[in-house]
């Protein structure tokens, strides 16, 4: 459901300032907002918290649509990297591999992600296929972001960090939105929206956009084969018929076409060859949700989703159908205390088409999702401290029951500071990959299909995750904040692949032996240097340390986790309004060398320059990695696309509001 | 949109309803849990900051910027709480409460609340042709010629401001204040 980030798994996860003492936060504390905040304050979502970002108890980040309009950017993934502490590499022009707090690759399996309260990973390999996942990115209202596990609310997958996009009410996109623009990158965009009411309380949005992007070099500097192009078109609904009752109806739709180039296995000699494709993709969702106030402190929210996707590449293809249905009550129970209980069943199926690269056994499979979670929200002294606790109890197809409980509790001493500490149980459940697939690379040197083969394992067991992590938030000064998370992770049962047999070579199946500790920091720090000029900055780092239990025999999987994320990430924004309704916003941002797979460090450069001659008007100029030609940021692996560049791009926009 | 509540939904939530009914039961009511009013009544505070008002409407420089509620109060304490001890350009800020239009007394900004819809052009009659900011709590109280209206929807309270009646009144905004607001109409 649509329990945004912030309210639901920090505020109410954690706690409410106001809990304390009437559950709301008094005057004289809303009266410390300024303006701007002020029309931000939540008072009755989905967990209707009134709860300032300050006072959160959790590694919280939100990127506002104004974060994400002045970035310039023209993709969710790429707005993701301005999230202090996430980890987003580029692989090829289609693909994406990002994580939080270690353990990224194009297949990532411990974030869990979500557009409206839709969960967007595939059970396919509890992953993200980034290229599908967007929407007119002027209708989103915010994309919030919890680094750490968030599993006692959202449950499995949710290990590492949870995002969710949040759209606009379609009250908010009222009128007329038609948005263009070309550049050596991005060959050509075309976005439309029209908003309007259909009666009292009752507003309606349709969109539609189109993309076509260029394709990124190889490593030598040629024209890779992985230029695409995307349709998409949606609407959203929503209808307040009265004061105690809201209805919100949404869906999307969206098909394109993706060029690839595959290394694949062969079975006559030299056992190896390339195929160049042009794969589909599509898919399509529809929502609705409901919510309903018994009274100011207790609500009920019912939300359902069906959703489907297709893949239809030269080396596998997979149509699956999704059906979710989310139940979740919050109310106050007696003074000091907040109840939020739910839950949940999802049901999802799928067909594949089965290749000598990639296959599944069974090829079609449905598997069942039931969940509960219950939360209680302690004030222990009055605005001052508090603690909450709960777990989430789910039963999945392949580990069976599942137990993620956590205890989280924040201390406000005054001083506009903030200190708050957690402990919790995430796991992340076995994929249907995991459990059925038979993957035959191509082999870097002639060999047979069959002797390299990655076998999938039906007895895998979830990865276990017991994470501890401290915050501190201070504001020293009214145009300076700061935001410090330290967190320690310990790992069990984490993915290797066993070889099967003794030798050189020898094929392997998926098994549990590696365990091992993660630690970091990530600070951030926004400041108001001027009316006209803020500046944001963030710095992470992460270090990896993993074992293998005695008896694995694997050899590269504690290698590449280690070295699949950096450990040391920087970047500083500025945005200045230069007057004369000329806006100029650059960010600088480095990315620490990979040990695995083997990148370079790299320093970016994004610029954005715009004007709005008028108010309904804006013309801009955006460059991105203007520093260099092209650099790698991450590679492929498991399966054989190309190893490709990002380019520098240069493009110009136009946006009519009316 | 009426088949919406004829529909599956009517008979869905009336199952969940007796579901829920011995929780919601069971819990005690927490005391004056009003989020929503808190927050409105640190608007009203800002709006005594946000806008000027003619020397005209005060008798003297000291005079305080009063405040007026009519009809049903759904404060309780809370505008109290956010206005006491405050003071801005050298006045205080006082509350009035009336009972019905007529009763409408000296006052710069008037709340007129939901359950004052009924008798609005009265109310707005009362006031007609002295510098009063009226604050209402709804779109339709905007297009029914109020100046700002406090509405919650979804889980915010957006400010809505009509500034064509403010300057009618002779009342000077901030543009702060306008920034955050939706212009209408």
């Amino acid at each position: 459901m649509q329990r945004p980030i912030l309210l639901a798994v920090v505020a109410v996860a954690f706690t409410n300032y106001a809990a304390a003492q009437d559950v709301y936060r008094s005057p004289s504390e809303l009266k410390k907002l300024s303006l701007d905040e002020l029309v931000d304050v939540e008072i009755m979502s989905a967990s209707r918290r009134l709860e300032p970002l300050s006072l959160t108890a959790a590694a919280v980040a939100v990127l506002t649509q104004e974060d994400i309009h002045r970035a310039g950017v023209t993709n969710i993934p790429d707005a993701l990297r301005l999230v202090p502490g996430l980890d987003v590499a580029r692989v090829d022009s289609h693909t994406w591999a990002i994580s939080s707090r270690g353990f990224n690759d194009i297949f990532a399996n411990k974030l869990l992600v979500m557009i409206d309260g839709r969960t967007i990973y595939t059970p396919l390999f509890s992953g993200v296929f980034w290229d599908v996942q967007d929407t007119l990115l002027e209708d989103i209202d915010r994309i919030e972001v919890v680094r750490g596990p968030g599993a006692t609310l959202w449950g499995a997958n949710a290990v590492n960090g949870v995002i969710n996009i949040i759209t606009k009410s379609a009250k908010d996109t009222q009128g007329f939105l038609l948005s263009s623009g070309s550049g050596t990158e991005e060959r050509g965009f075309a976005n439309l929206r029209y908003g309007t009411k259909l009666a009292d309380g009752a507003f309606l949005r349709v969109y539609a956009k189109y993309f076509n992007r260029d394709s990124f070099t190889l490593t030598n500097g040629t024209q890779a084969h992985d230029a695409w192009d995307m349709y998409r078109a949606g609407f959203r609904l929503d209808w307040d018929p009265a004061s105690q009752d809201s209805f919100t109806f949404q869906g999307d739709i969206y098909t394109g076409n993706e060029k690839d180039a595959y290394s694949v296995p062969k079975t006559n000699f030299p056992f190896a060859g390339k195929i160049r494709s042009t794969d589909n993709v599509s898919g399509g969702n529809l929502l609705g949700r409901w919510s309903h106030r018994f009274s100011t402190d207790s609500e009920l929210t019912v939300q359902t989703y069906y959703d489907r996707t297709v893949r239809n590449t030269a080396i596998f293809a997979e149509s699956r159908d999704t059906g979710d249905i989310d139940l979740q009550h919050r109310f106050a129970l007696g003074k000091g205390q907040e109840v939020v209980w739910g839950f949940g069943f999802r049901t999802t199926h799928d067909e594949v088409r089965n290749t000598l690269n990639v296959s599944l056994l069974p090829d079609s499979r449905t598997l069942n999702l039931f969940s509960a979670f219950l939360q209680d929200e302690i004030s222990i002294v009055p605005e001052r401290f508090r603690l909450t606790l709960g777990s989430k109890f789910e039963h999945n197809d392949f580990t069976g029951f599942e137990v993620q409980p956590s205890a989280r509790a924040v201390w406000t001493p005054g001083g506009r500071q903030t200190v708050w500490a957690s402990v919790s149980r995430a796991v992340r459940t076995p994929s249907r990959a995991e459990s059925d697939i038979r993957l035959n690379p191509a082999p870097p040197v002639p060999l047979p299909p069959g002797l390299v083969t990655i076998f999938g394992n039906p007895d895998m067991l979830s990865e276990e995750l017991l994470a501890y992590e401290v915050g501190y938030r201070i504001q020293p000064a009214d145009r300076l904040t700061l935001d410090l998370t330290t967190f320690y992770n310990d790992y069990e049962r984490l993915r290797t692949l066993e070889p099967v047999t003794a030798g050189p070579v020898s094929p392997s199946k998926i098994g549990n032996n590696l365990f091992g500790e993660t630690y970091g920091a990530e600070l951030s720090a926004t400041a108001q240097a001027t009316d006209r000029w803020r500046l944001q900055a963030g710095y992470s780092f992460l270090e990896v340390q993993l074992h293998r239990k005695p008896g694995s025999h694997d050899n590269s999987t504690e290698k590449n986790l280690e070295g699949s994320s950096p450990h040391h990430q920087f970047f500083i924004r500025s945005l200045v309004d230069v007057g004369w309704n000329i806006q100029v916003d650059s960010t600088l941002r480095y990315v620490d060398a990979l040990p695995a797979p083997k990148i370079p460090s790299y320093l970016t450069l994004d610029v954005r320059l715009s004007w709005s001659p008028r108010k309904d008007l804006e013309f801009a100029i955006v460059g991105q990695n203007l520093l260099d030609d092209r650099h790698p940021e991450f590679a492929p692996t498991f399966i054989g696309t190309q190893q490709t560049e990002v380019q520098r791009s240069v493009f110009g926009t136009i946006k009519w509001h009316f | 949109m009426a088949f919406l509540k004829t529909t599956g939904i009517a008979a869905f939530k009336g199952l969940i309803v007796a579901c829920l009914l011995p929780l919601t039961i069971a819990r005690a009511q927490p005391p004056e849990a009003n989020r929503e009013y808190a927050l409105k009544a640190v608007f009203l505070y800002n709006f005594c900051r946000f806008i000027e008002w003619p020397k005209s409407a005060f008798a003297s420089p000291n005079d305080p910027i009063v405040i007026g509620l009519i009809g049903e109060d759904p404060f309780g304490p809370l505008l109290n709480d956010a206005v006491k001890g405050e003071a801005l350009r050298g006045r205080t800020i006082q509350i009035e409460h009336y009972r019905k239009p007529e009763a409408i007394g000296r006052c710069h900004l008037l709340f007129v609340g939901r359950s004052e819809m009924k008798r609005l052009d009265q109310i707005l009659a009362a006031v007609d042709g002295r510098s009063v900011v009226t604050v209402g709590e709804s779109d339709a109280f905007l297009d029914r010629g109020g100046m700002i209206a406090l509405a919650a929807e979804g889980n915010r309270v957006r400010l809505h401001i009509n500034p064509a009646m403010l300057r009618a009144a002779s009342l000077d905004v901030s543009s702060k204040l306008l920034s955050v607001a939706e212009i209408k109409p």
